[in-house]
This record gives structure tokens, sequence and C-alpha cells, in this order.
């Protein structure tokens, strides 16, 4: 007899797919908002009740899907399932007379579904599904509003998010075959610990996960396409589906294993992209564009500790739970300060002030201020990294410190007299009020520390001088004035599409001199710049002058040989 | 009753072939009752077939047609996984091209010469010795000539003469080659191993040289691919079970017989073909996919999308392993199952709207959102995004090029995904995220939606996502390949 409350963990997947299916129902459209909020309550109540360590099988399912909730994995549910409760009610309200509330309520319920069973997943067939489920049909939200710019976003994503499932694919097909062709994550990961491939199959993870969780130099959709999004989109974006791929990370790398050069390698673009996109992020003038980089920051600190982790020797344990526990933390703080935004365009007056202290704390959270829940947050990082990493991870925060600081200075300003709705203004509360909060709870359990040790003088003082530093730096602006450099959201992608379609262009014309004969070609309708086109025209010239004649002639000139042979042969 | 069955298979699309030629044209509903009677009729007998051959039945019958050569038709679970498909989407297209050709002209012929050519796919899958297999391959080659010219026009009868020179060409290759063969061995059977020690190893390798390219010409392996992009001309009923049952299919269907059940995997691999024919076939997958890329009209794209697609069969089944052939097969339905959804909705496209070119694609999801739907769920299947079947397809082709040693596979198949993403996408981009301007308002479209039309889309669809999402069942096409795979390899 399974324990009843095993069956929330499949609850947990069906009730948002049930309701992505009743979404396009014409007489349902209309409604499909309203139960935005519903949809990830079973997830809610699978974190704090179904127990751990348990696996529910459906062998018809997929390549028989495995379900269960290990320690780790509870924080990345728990957190994502608030998260999306809580921006389900603020998207109620805020997508409310939008255009296409019923696709709206589709693609949400759909990336919900998908996100949950990331971290629910326990085999990595089920686990690719649900990964390349939140991949894609986040497609459709960031683009929702049809502007040229979530249009053009939405390339940008769509782009590397299909280069980052390919790579997936392939680093789990190398996986699995490694493990003797079997499909449990957990063998997997054992089996690339001793694999001869295992740089091949590390590199291909890293660079799959590290496109969803932003690692540099993969991480320049983020700035992209969350302002694309609609605001409650940009949240569970930021908040819970790049931790998709920081949950892949630690689901898949063999840790304990003493990886030396990929764990390098990981450690030195995750800690710098947390440096480099905080000051990069100050130079923003959007600020969910500004908030996109802060999240690219801080996962870059989230991926730089695990690569710590994968050089170690020690078994992980301390290292994941403090990473899982920071992950949660950044989730919700990040949920709110997105949700800020929209709040910030309808509050005036006192509105403002209460809305501005709120996020304000939120973001202080982030920078890790002593007594906040981010400070415990990072503490337990800190902790499980050591050395270096420990030093990295307390400097960082004067640099996220800074893009917050841009952050709050760039909110948008609304109407006199504006006051913002409830049914928007309370999720943002309550995600503030819950990052503040949570991780007191868990402090204990996650970094296996009494919450004394995080009041203690090295911690405080610790937290609190980059965060001096930044005040005093926010101040020389304030007073100086100086001009605020405006840098392009994307940064990287600019040069980078620019070498691109200079080295199509060269590909092209290297097609082209090959013998084709462009002008006969509708260009237009494919891909721009693309030299598959002349390489492709290439092709069917060579195939048109050899005409049906010579394929037919391939398969004569065949019977004559074989007759000959057959004449020749000895028997 | 075991012997009767598989005679009954095959003969059941042959009672509505000659209603069809029959019947005068103005009774055309008893032609269409009889051709959707007789498409559920074999269904059942699939059912049946399928029950028995799960408990482990035998299903076999022969008939002396010249002295010392039989005719035989035996049922096993490769000739079943065939015959399902071809019977599933035999009903749906059945259905599709009542609608579709309503009541245009020369539609006896028509009706007549799809239910041979369903007949001559039965056959090929039941064929039980190499004999058979070539007569029925040969009434495919003849039965689809007539449909590929159906319309008559210039371009048909163009498309119709490359197609039969490639065709032909090739049947007499095989032919040779099975003659030579059974010269050596006599009379091959597919049920038991062939002894080939009659031959030296040079001829061997000639002769499946000679069978491969003669069925590879089918199968649109390059360089023996042009006749499929321009059998385009064909009505979209046409082009969808050309591509997804009919003639490729049986090509891809007769190299695995060859490889498996004439020569033994393992002695294909001996002989040094295994490595070369699957290089072929991903030379093949990936020459279709960028040939696919440069095409701007939507079923020319298509076309090339199944040059490439098809070859995944060649390649599962070339390589040695058990994950390697049971990707291949279950490609062979899933495939099928994409393809149809695709060319159905192409189909409709050029029906109600008159589009066939993809930059009149703008804002089509508005207009038609099921066929759209349909036809989204398919392509992102081509492309293999998870759930819907193409996914499971590249999983076990993936692992069985890694089990065989020949790791570069798993390049092929990314390479494939990217180009797929790369000449799919763009068409869903246009069809829901343009702006419909150009196309007729909604109320117009719904003024004359034509269930049949749409309907056989969104079920072949509904199969394809079925097929991925189940497919842990014992009885969907990869439960159904697996069974297959154990069989060769787990004797």
């Amino acid at each position: 007899m399974t324990d009843p409350l095993l069956l929330l963990l499949p609850l947990s997947l069906a009730l948002p797919l049930v309701l992505a299916g009743l979404s396009v129902l014409p007489g349902w459209r209309a409604h499909s908002l309203a139960v935005l909020p519903l949809a990830p309550l079973p997830a809610l109540a699978a974190a704090l009740l179904a127990p751990r360590g348990a696996e529910m099988v459906f062998p018809d399912l997929l390549l028989g899907m495995r379900l269960g909730l290990d320690p780790v994995g509870v924080y990345f549910l728990g957190g994502a399932a608030l998260l999306w409760t809580l921006s389900g009610v603020y998207a109620a309200r805020y997508m409310t007379g939008k255009d296409r509330p019923g696709g709206f309520a589709l693609f949400w319920n759909l990336v919900l579904a998908g996100n949950l069973v990331v971290f629910l997943a326990t085999d990595a067939v089920t686990f690719y599904v649900a990964f390349a489920q939140v991949s894609l049909m986040a497609y459709p939200l960031i683009t929702h509003d049809r502007s040229a710019r979530a249009l053009k976003a939405g390339t940008v994503y769509i782009a590397l998010a299909v280069v980052g499932e390919t790579a997936l694919l392939l680093g789990l097909m190398l996986g699995a075959a490694e493990a003797g062709n079997s499909l449990m994550i957990a063998d997997i990961r054992s089996a690339i610990a001793g694999s001869d491939a295992r740089g091949a199959i590390l590199a291909l993870l890293i660079a799959g996960f590290g496109i969803k969780a932003g690692l540099i130099p993969l991480h320049v959709w983020l700035p992209v396409a969350h302002p694309a999004a609609p605001t409650p989109a940009s949240a569970v974006l930021s908040g819970a589906i790049v931790k998709a791929g920081i949950f892949g990370l630690i689901a898949f790398l063999p840790f304990a294993a003493g990886v030396t050069g990929w764990g390098l390698a990981l450690a030195g673009l995750g800690f710098s992209g947390a440096v480099l996109a905080a000051l990069y992020g100050t130079a923003q003038t959007n600020p969910k564009a500004v908030l996109a980089y802060s999240t690219v920051s801080q996962m870059g600190l989230l991926m730089g500790a695990l690569g710590i982790a994968l050089i170690a020797e020690a078994p992980p344990g301390p290292a994941l739970f403090a990473a899982a526990l920071y992950a949660l933390h950044h989730g919700l703080a990040k949920g709110a300060l997105f949700l800020g935004v929209g709040v910030m365009q309808t509050s005036a007056g006192a509105w403002r002030k209460a809305g501005l202290a709120l996020l304000a704390l939120a973001a202080l959270s982030v920078a890790g201020l002593p007594l906040t829940g981010g400070a415990l947050a990072k503490i337990a990082l800190k902790g499980a990294a050591g050395g270096l990493a420990e030093l990295i991870i307390t400097a960082s925060a004067l640099t996220t410190a800074l893009v917050l600081a841009r952050f709050l200075a760039v909110l948008p300003k609304a109407e006199p007299d504006a006051r913002p709705p409830l049914a928007m203004l309370v999720p943002m509360g309550a995600l503030a009020f819950a990052a503040l909060l949570l991780p007191a709870i868990l402090f204990t359990g996650a970094a296996g520390e009494d919450l004394a040790y995080a009041l203690s003088l090295s911690n405080l003082f610790a937290g609190v001088w980059p965060l001096a530093l930044a005040a005093l730096a926010v101040i020389i602006v304030l007073r100086l004035k100086p001009r605020a450099p405006a840098l392009p959201e994307g940064d990287l992608l600019i040069p980078a599409t620019a070498l691109g379609q200079a080295v199509w262009r060269g590909l092209a014309h290297a097609a082209h001199r090959a013998g084709t004969s462009l002008s006969a070609l509708p260009r237009r309708l494919v891909p721009k710049g693309s030299f598959l086109v002349p390489l492709s025209a290439l092709m069917g010239r060579v195939e048109t002058r050899l005409g049906t004649a010579p394929a037919i002639a391939l398969l004569a000139a065949l019977l004559v040989i074989a007759l000959v042979w057959s004449g020749l042969a000895p028997d | 009753m075991n012997a009767l069955l598989p005679v009954l298979l095959v003969l059941s699309p042959l009672a509505p072939a000659l209603i069809s030629f029959a019947l005068p044209a103005r009774l055309a509903p008893w032609r269409n009752a009889a051709n959707i009677g007789f498409a559920l009729v074999k269904l059942a007998l699939v059912v049946l077939l399928l029950q028995g051959v799960a408990g482990g039945a035998e299903y076999e019958w022969r008939a002396e047609f010249v002295p010392g050569l039989y005719l035989l038709l035996r049922v096993d679970a490769l000739a079943l996984l065939f015959v399902t498909l071809s019977t599933f989407l035999w009903l749906v297209t059945t259905v599709y091209a009542i609608a579709y050709f309503k009541d245009g002209p020369n539609l006896p012929r028509f009706f007549g010469f799809f239910n041979l050519c369903v007949m001559a796919a039965t056959g090929i899958a039941l064929s039980g010795s190499l004999i058979t297999f070539f007569i029925f391959y040969e009434l495919l080659t003849l039965s689809t000539w007539p449909l590929v010219v159906h319309k008559g026009d210039e371009k048909s009868m163009a498309a119709g003469r490359v197609y039969l020179g490639y065709t032909l060409a090739g049947s007499a290759a095989l032919l040779l080659g099975i003659v030579w063969l059974e010269s050596g061995t006599g009379p091959v059977k597919f049920d038991d191993a062939t002894d080939l020690t009659a031959h030296s190893g040079d001829t061997l390798r000639l002769i499946f040289i000679l069978m491969v390219g003669g069925l590879g010409a089918k199968a649109a392996l390059i360089p023996l691919h042009g006749w499929l992009p321009q059998a385009m001309a064909a009505p979209a009923p046409v082009s969808a079970l050309l591509h997804a049952v009919a003639v490729v299919k049986a090509g891809a269907f007769g190299i695995v017989r060859v490889i498996y059940d004439v020569y033994g995997i393992d002695i294909v691999a001996a002989l040094g073909l295994g490595v070369p024919l699957a290089m072929l076939a991903s030379a093949t997958i990936l020459y279709g996919s960028i040939r696919a890329v440069a095409q701007t009209d939507i079923k020319k794209r298509l076309a090339f999308s199944t040059v490439s697609q098809v070859s995944y069969i060649v390649l599962g089944a070339s390589l040695v392993g058990p994950f390697a052939i049971i990707g291949g097969l279950v490609h062979l339905v899933h495939q099928g199952l994409m393809k149809i959804t695709l060319f159905f909705g192409a189909g409709a496209l050029a029906e109600r709207l008159g589009i066939t070119r993809i930059d009149q694609l703008d804002g089509v999801g508005r207009r038609m959102p099921i066929t759209m739907a349909a036809f989204s769920v398919a392509a992102l299947g081509m492309i293999g995004v998870p759930p819907v079947a193409g996914f499971v397809s590249k999983w076990y082709l993936g692992l069985g090029g890694l089990q065989s040693g020949e790791p570069w596979v798993i390049a092929v198949l990314a390479g494939s995904s990217l180009l797929n993403a790369l000449y799919f996408l763009p068409l869903l981009y246009r069809a829901w995220l343009r702006p419909a301007d150009a196309l007729p308002s909604t109320d117009e479209m719904s003024a004359d939606r034509p269930w049949m039309l749409i309907l056989p889309a969104a079920v072949t669809a509904a199969a394809a996502l079925g097929a991925g999402l189940l497919a842990g069942l014992s009885f969907s096409p990869l439960g159904w390949a697996i069974l297959i795979g154990e069989d060769i390899y787990l004797p």
C-alpha cells in the first residue's frame, strides 16, 4: 500500500495539465485566468507533506515515468510552487482585459507542469521531457505581447533553447549509454563519474543546463526575454524557470568525484558572471532588464559554488542543501521584485512609499543584509564553499547591492493618486515576506548550523561591509549625478549576432562562389543569411543537372556490373 | 482460420477497389460507404491478428503459383507493425480523401487504384518470402502511378515519368538481386535463416548492394531520391499516403527484411555492409534536411523532410544491436503518424485557403486552429520535441548508435534535430504569431468547416502525441517494436 500522500506527486502534474486543456475550450477561456493560482497547489502540498525518498512508478507513461521527491528537490519544488501560486494570483489580475487570456493560461499551465516535474522526475527521460516542455512552452509566454521587441526576444530565446535542448539530449544519451542504458538519474550520475567520455558529457550537460540558468556567455537570452514577457511571466521565468537549470546541474553532475577541469570551468564562468552581469546591469534603464542581469549574477554565484563542489572530493550534501536554500530564497525575492515592477506602475503617494520600502527590503535580502533570509542563504552557501569562493560570495554583495539600487532608481512612475490593485500588491508582499522569513525556518535543516551561528560577529561583519561600501557608492552617485551610461540589453548578443552574420555571409559567399546563382533563389523565406540556402541551392542544381537519367543510369550500371560479375564468378 | 486471416487481410482492399472501379460516378455515396466500410473491416481484422500474435498464434498461408514457387503470406510481429500502421492510416486517409475531392473528376479510377495500392502495401507487409515480396512490391509501383498522375496535367505526367523511371530501375536491380541470391540458396523465406554459404563474400556484397539499391529507390536514399520531391504534383491525400505508409515505407521495410530476415544482421555486419549503409542513411538524413531548408513550397519542404526522416529507419536497421532496430522500427510508425498529419494539414491549407507557399502562412493559426494545432504537434514531433513520438525514436536510435559502437550517430541525430527546427519552426512562427491580414475573416471561415478534412489530422496528431506519452504501454508502437527487437536479440 503506497502512502496516499505520495499521490500528491502525480497530482502536481495532472492539475496544471487539466487546467491547460480546459483553457483552450471556447466556453472556459474567459475563466481560465481566475483558476491560475489553483494549479500549483498540489505541488505546494507535496512539498510540505509528501514522503521523501519514496518513488511512484508509471510504467505506461513515456519510457516508464518515475516521480519522487528527494530532500534537496523539496526546496526547489516548494519554492517554485509558492512562487507560481502567488504569481498566478497576480497574473489573474494583471492579464485581465489583455489579449488572448486562453492562450496565456494554456502555456502558463504547460510551463508550470514541466517546471514542477523537473524537480520530481527520478528518471532521465521524464526529466528531459519536462525540461523541454519548460523551454519550448515558455516561448509563447515571452512573445505573448506580439510586439516587435517581444518577437525578437523570442527568436533569441528559442534559438538558444533549441541548442540547449539538443546539447542536453546528447549529454543524457551518452550518460544513459555509460550507465548500461539505465534511465535512472542516480545511475547516470554515478556512471558519468567513472566514464571515459566524462569530459564530453559534462560539457554537454553544463552547456544545456547553463543556457537555462544563465551561465555566461550563454546568458544572453535572459536580459532580452525577461523585459519582453508579461510581468508575472517574467517573475516565474526568473524565479522558477532558471532554477530548472540549477536543479539539473545538482541532479546530474557527479559531485564528490574530484572533477577538477570542468569544476574549475563552471566555478570560473559562474563567479565571473556573478560580478560582470551585476556591473553591466547597473547600466540598464529598463527595470526588468536590470533584474534580469541581477538574476544572471545570482545564478552565476550559485553555479560558481556548484563548480567548487564539483572539484571537491568531500560528500556534496552541505553544498547542495545550501544551493537549494539559496535558490529558494532567490526565487521568492526575485519574484517579489519582478512583481514590484507592475505594482509600481500603479502606485503613487503613500502606496508608493510602502511599496518601495518593501522592495528595498527584498533587494537588501538578496544582497545579504544580516538578519534577512538572504543573509542566511548566503552564509549557508559560503560555509559549503569555503576558501577563495567564500570571499567572492561575500564581496559580490557589493555588486548585487549596486545593481538592485539601480533597479529601485529606474522603477516606473505612476499617475498621481494611483493605487495598486490588492490582487497585485498582496502577492508581491507575500513573496517578499516569505523571502525574508522562510530561510530562518529552513536554515538549520539546510546548513546544519544553529541560527546563532548566523549571528556571530564575523558573519554579521561579512554581511555588512559590502553593503556599507555600496551605500557609500550610492551616496556618491546621488551627490555627483554623473550621467549614467545606458548599455544595450543583451550585451554579448550584439557582437555575437554581428559575428554570426559575418560568418554566415562568408560561408554563403563561399558557397556562392562554388557555383551557385543566388538570384534565382527566393531567399527571404529562409532564415536570413543562412549559408544553408546557397548550399542547398547548389545541391539542387547538381540534382537537376544530374536529372533523372543518371540516377537510373547508376542503377543500370550496377546491373551491368552485377551481370558481368555473376558471369565471371567462380560459383 | 489461421490460414484464412492473412488472405482476407490482403484481399480486403480488393473489394472496395473493384466496387470503386465498377460503380458509376453518380453513385459516389455508395462508393464512399464501401471504402470506409471495408477500411473498418480491415481494422477489425488487424485487431484480431494483434491479439493473436501477442498471444503467440501463428498465421500462414501458401499457394503454389508456378511449380516450385510459392506465394507465402505470413503474419509476424514485424509484418503487423507495418500492417497496423497502414490500416489505420488508410482509414483516416479515406475519410480525408472523400472530403478533399468532393465530386472531382475521375474519382472511380482514383479510389480503385488507391485501394489497390493499399492492398499492395498489405501484401508487402505480410509477404513471407522474397518472391512474394517482390510481386507485391511491383504491384505497388504500378498501382501508385495512376495516383501520382491523377491530375493529368503536364507537371503530374512528368512527375509520373520520373517516378516510373526510378522505381522500375530499382525493381530491376531488386529482381536481379533476388534471382542471383536464390540461384545459390533456393527460395528465401523470411522466417528461417538463409543458408548463404553457396555464395562468396564478394558476391553476397554485390547482391546486397543490388537489393538495397533497388529498395533504396523507393526509400529515397540519396542519390536515388530525385523522384520524391517531384511526386509532390500528386493530390494531397496521395502525398500523405505515399510519404507516410505506402511507397517510401515499402522501401524501408524491404531493407529491414533484407538485413534481418534475408542476410541476418550479424552477416551484414561481418560483410562490412552495415556501417557504410548507416553512413549513407546519415548522409541522406542531413542532405534531405539541408535541402528542405531552402524550399519555399510547403509540400516540397515536407517532401525533403521525408527523404531525411525515412532514412532514420534505414539507419536503425543497419546498426547492430537491439536499441538501433527498435528505434528504426518505431520510427516507421512514428514518422508515418507525424508526416501524414503534416500532409493532411498542407492539403487542408491548399483546399480551404489556397495556401501552398510558406510565405502565405501568416496568421493561419487563427483561422484554422485545429488543423494548425495538429500540424504544430507533428512538426514539433519531427524536430524531436518530447513528449511527441519522434523523441522516442531519436532516443532509441541514439542509444542504438552508442550501443553498436558508432558514437557519430548521435551527432547526426543532433544535426538533424537542429535542421528540423530550422525548417519547421519558421512555419509555426508565421502561422501563430504573424497577423492574419491577408486571410478571410474568422466568420467566413467558420461558415464552412469541412470536418472530414479537419478531423483526420487531429486524430493522427493525437496518435503521434499518444504514441510518445504512452510509449510504455505494451501495445504502443514502441512496445511492439521492443517485442520485435527482443525476438531478434533474445531468442
